[in-house]
């Protein structure tokens, strides 16, 4: 438990209406949007919402002083346990500061503050044509902070990329207070160690991330949808190289299986046709609808050359709104069907997408588990997830030895644990697994470099 | 009949915020967590809240019974909810069970409660405030009645133009069977603050079908929204009986036409009153939805902008939103506000319990309006109208707040 005048300290600077202890609202910032179950609460022992940089740094000088947890959060809805103070402590909630402090449009850059939700900020940009890509599925209530700290993807990273490489430059606060700027508008930039890099995807366990500096590229002009429709997973998957090869780039490549697309019609009370297995839908855009249009063509060929059965073109904005948001709902539909989810985020270089949803299938089998299969097919990244009832003890048994083994099944075919949940604590026990020893040693060495005292959203990662 | 025990309210709770997969979209929704911030106001919250209290995590103290009440049962998280939790329905069930376990609602909910109840004390407190403020509900209505200047005739007098001033209404062309009764419901808050509404009503359903004048009770939403569900039963049963022989139920008040079409769902695993209750819900109409449902045409065409605001009960609880815009662009110019479905946290007595929280969600609403420019903002609940009068008078008369009864 936190000392009393310790609290008062922290009260002086945040206000009392930002540094919160009663039971009730701990236990509302116990939580984030991953499966590690609700109780019992990881509470943390104050929830402080700060306004300032100058205040984070000032309430970080009273926690390494007396050695106080502290785990940084966004708006809690990450998918690993990042957020959550698993050694209670401070719930350091950065939410208050929504500043966008400059736009850039000469150098195209936009800066922001931590607590600044994306789509706000995309939407800023968007007003003046400039263009802000990374849009991870939670982009509505995400915050900048958070995506830069978990280095969060999208579905727009097989044409744009992810959270990083639209990083150039943040402001940081150390353990110790100190107040860290890195990074910059210059584009080459070799001076240093790539500190930006570094603290990006560090998961709040290196530093605070109070403002990032963000790249911005013009917006594209028009966008279209498409949605097509295949026998089999590895029809759709083959469709993907195949376009990829002829530089047809999409910006979004979304792949769907049929327990995905069950979970969908059932969802919204509508009839599949009983020989469709995969979907996947795409997003183009371009200069024009001449452009789209070619496009659009180019990947009806390449579709029907590897067996589509259906091929449709969203009509307006309305249809097209329609499909994304089939798609950005999938990941609650899917958890609809059971207790319990265990949604998962392996990475794999592209051509082994078919492979290892294979090797899903044949662990689904052994364990005698459903997992539905959906995610980024452009850029490997996919997201199984295990429908379960983790109060049934046997099963639950059975549901972790199928984690482990599709982990096993990602790296066996030169993936990764994670493509952008990152690890938190959901995958900690992995990571010995996918980073080898020399990997974990190095990750502590760096750590114990920026966080000497360990107090950094202690718990995490490893 | 099937007396709901105290275990299955927190069960039901239990079962529909279970799916809750904390995914966070309801946040930017939730108008209380935009205007408060804090985990506790949201959705999300609010959902784990219940569930933790349903197994254990956390007691049933009185901040959590304050937590469950921040809440404007507005349904616009239920509405984006990936999940389809209804946060509404839990927090109406965990109220309930928090209110029975300390032996019944506060004093001020009962005092309500009770008013409403009464068909007797609704009708004195018409036209008069004297009741109320004894009650201490003099806090409803900022301007003691609804201001004369917002009546029909006003509206008319000032916007109707020159061709329609002075003139008859005319009637309107709509043939409706001589054999559908049609019955007026007349709710508390139309009655009690709004007559004059209330009696446009009753005109424009006279010029569809000869309407039944029933003298019916409070629709019992308070009553269940507080924690008062003995009292909401016992209402809706007198309400059923009532309205027995009407084949379409007319009410101009979003909330007591959702309550009066939800009352089916309550009758569930009751014998005796399921069929009735079923088949006096199906019966239920908003004023909008069967005024478009005759082809009615509005008595008159005006040169004036309106703008219109979505009530909670309206367009999430009964799914009407089309039809008193299309009633709306028929009588004169019609702008779309910014997020005019978004709660204006009247929510019964919400803004009398947190005024704060209310004005900062009202004056939004009121900067959404002003940028329509419209002279008129309509909308179809006393609950709202109550609110939105408190936006005009901030806005300094920039528009006039109206029942949709007093323009088209």
């Amino acid at each position: 438990m936190m000392r009393e005048e310790i609290k008062k300290k922290i009260r002086d600077i945040v206000g009392p209406e930002n540094a919160l202890d009663s039971n009730l609202e701990r236990f509302t910032y116990s939580y984030d949007a991953s499966f590690i179950p609700l109780l019992p609460a990881n509470e943390p022992d104050l929830v402080v919402r700060p306004l300032t940089t100058e205040e984070v740094s000032k309430l970080m000088v009273i926690a390494y002083e007396h050695e106080i947890p502290v785990t940084p959060r966004g708006i809690a809805s990450g998918r690993t346990g990042g957020s959550i103070p698993l050694k209670g402590g401070i719930s350091l909630s950065l939410d208050r500061m929504t500043k966008i402090l400059e736009l850039d449009e000469k150098n195209m850059m936009v800066t922001a503050e931590a607590g600044v939700r994306t789509f706000d900020l995309y939407n800023y940009c968007a007003a003046k044509g400039l263009f802000y890509p990374p849009d991870p599925a939670s982009w509505k209530f995400s915050t900048i902070g958070g995506n830069v700290a978990e280095n969060a993807g999208g579905m727009r990273a097989v044409k744009y990329g992810v959270t990083s490489n639209y990083v150039m430059g943040l402001e940081v606060v150390l353990a110790d207070g100190t107040v860290l700027q890195t990074g910059g508008k210059a584009i080459k930039n070799v001076t240093g160690y790539d500190l930006v890099s570094l603290f990006t995807g560090s998961e709040g366990t290196l530093g605070i991330i109070t403002k990032a500096l963000l790249k911005l590229i013009p917006m594209p002009k028009k966008r279209g949808t498409l949605q097509i429709m295949f026998r089999t997973l590895d029809d759709g998957c083959m469709t993907i190289h195949k376009m990829l090869q002829s530089n047809i780039v999409p910006a979004t490549a979304e792949i769907m299986d049929k327990t995905c697309l069950d979970a969908v019609a059932r969802h919204r009370k509508m009839d599949l046709a009983p020989a469709i297995g995969a979907s996947i839908v795409i997003e183009i855009d371009g200069e024009d609808d001449k452009a789209l249009e070619a496009q659009a063509k180019q990947i009806e060929a390449v579709a029907k050359e590897c067996g589509s059965i259906e091929f449709r073109i969203a009509q307006s904005q309305q249809e097209s709104d329609e499909l994304w948001a089939i798609r950005r709902g999938l990941s609650a539909a899917v958890a609809g069907l059971a207790p319990n989810r265990l949604g998962e985020d392996i990475s794999v270089p592209r051509d082994a997408l078919p492979e290892v949803v294979r090797r899903i299938r044949s662990v689904a089998e052994k364990y005698k588990l459903t997992i539905a299969v959906y995610g980024h097919a452009g850029d490997g990244n996919l997201h199984p997830s295990v429908l379960c009832d983790l109060s049934n003890h046997e099963e639950a048994e059975r549901v972790h030895q199928a984690v482990e083994e599709i982990f096993k099944a990602a790296l066996a075919v030169g993936g990764t644990l994670s493509g952008e949940h990152g690890i938190g604590i959901t995958k900690r026990p992995y990571i010995t697994l996918a980073l080898g020893e020399a990997g974990v040693k190095t990750l502590k060495a760096v750590k114990q470099a920026l966080d000497p005292k360990g107090i950094l959203n202690p718990g995490k990662i490893w | 009949m099937h007396k709901t025990t105290d275990n299955e309210l927190l069960q039901d709770a239990k079962k529909n915020v279970s799916q809750c997969d904390r995914c966070g979209t309801c946040l930017p929704i939730c108008p209380l967590f935009e205007a408060k911030g804090v985990e506790t106001s949201s959705a999300r919250g609010k959902n784990t809240i219940a569930r933790a209290l349903a197994e254990g995590g956390l007691e049933p103290t009185p901040d959590v019974l304050a937590a469950v009440n921040f809440c404007l049962l507005c349904r616009a998280c239920v509405e984006t909810c990936p999940s389809k939790i209804k946060t509404d329905e839990a927090m109406i069930n965990v109220r309930q069970y928090l209110i029975n376990r300390a032996g019944g609602p506060s004093v001020k909910y009962k005092a309500i409660g009770g008013f409403l109840k009464s068909r007797g004390m609704v009708k004195i407190a018409a036209g008069t405030l004297s009741i109320l403020r004894k009650l201490g509900l003099n806090s409803v209505f900022p301007d003691g009645m609804v201001p004369e200047e917002y009546t029909r005739a006003h509206f008319l007098a000032a916007f109707a133009g020159p061709a329609a001033l002075g003139q008859k209404v005319l009637p309107s062309d709509v043939a409706v069977t001589a054999t559908t009764k049609v019955a007026y419901f007349k709710g508390c808050g139309m009655r009690m603050m709004f007559p004059k509404a209330s009696a446009e009503t009753l005109k424009i359903l006279k010029t569809t079908a000869r309407v039944m004048l029933k003298n019916n009770v409070c629709c019992g939403m308070p009553h269940l929204a507080h924690g008062l569900r003995d009292e909401f039963l016992a209402l809706a049963k007198k309400n059923i009986r009532l309205y027995e022989d009407a084949e379409v139920v007319v009410c101009d008040c979003a909330s007591c036409g959702g309550a009066l079409k939800h009352i089916a769902s309550y009758f569930n695993e009751d014998p005796e009153w399921k069929d009735q209750a079923a088949a006096f819900s199906r019966k239920v109409m908003d004023l909008t939805e069967y005024l478009v449902k005759v082809g009615y045409t509005p008595r008159q065409k005006v040169d004036t902008t309106f703008t219109y605001h979505d009530p909670c009960h309206l367009v999430r609880g009964q799914g009407i939103k089309k039809q008193p815009r299309d009633l709306l662009k028929a009588t004169g110019k019609f702008v779309e506000m910014k997020e005019a479905d978004t709660c204006c946290a009247g929510a019964g007595t919400f803004h009398m319990d947190y005024p704060d929280i209310s004005s900062k969600i009202i004056e939004k609403k009121r900067q959404n309006i002003e940028g329509t420019g419209a002279a008129i903002v309509v909308t179809g609940c006393p609950g709202c109208l109550i609110q939105l009068t408190k936006a005009a008078k901030a806005s300094g008369g920039k528009f006039k707040p109206m029942h949709i009864s007093q323009v088209i």
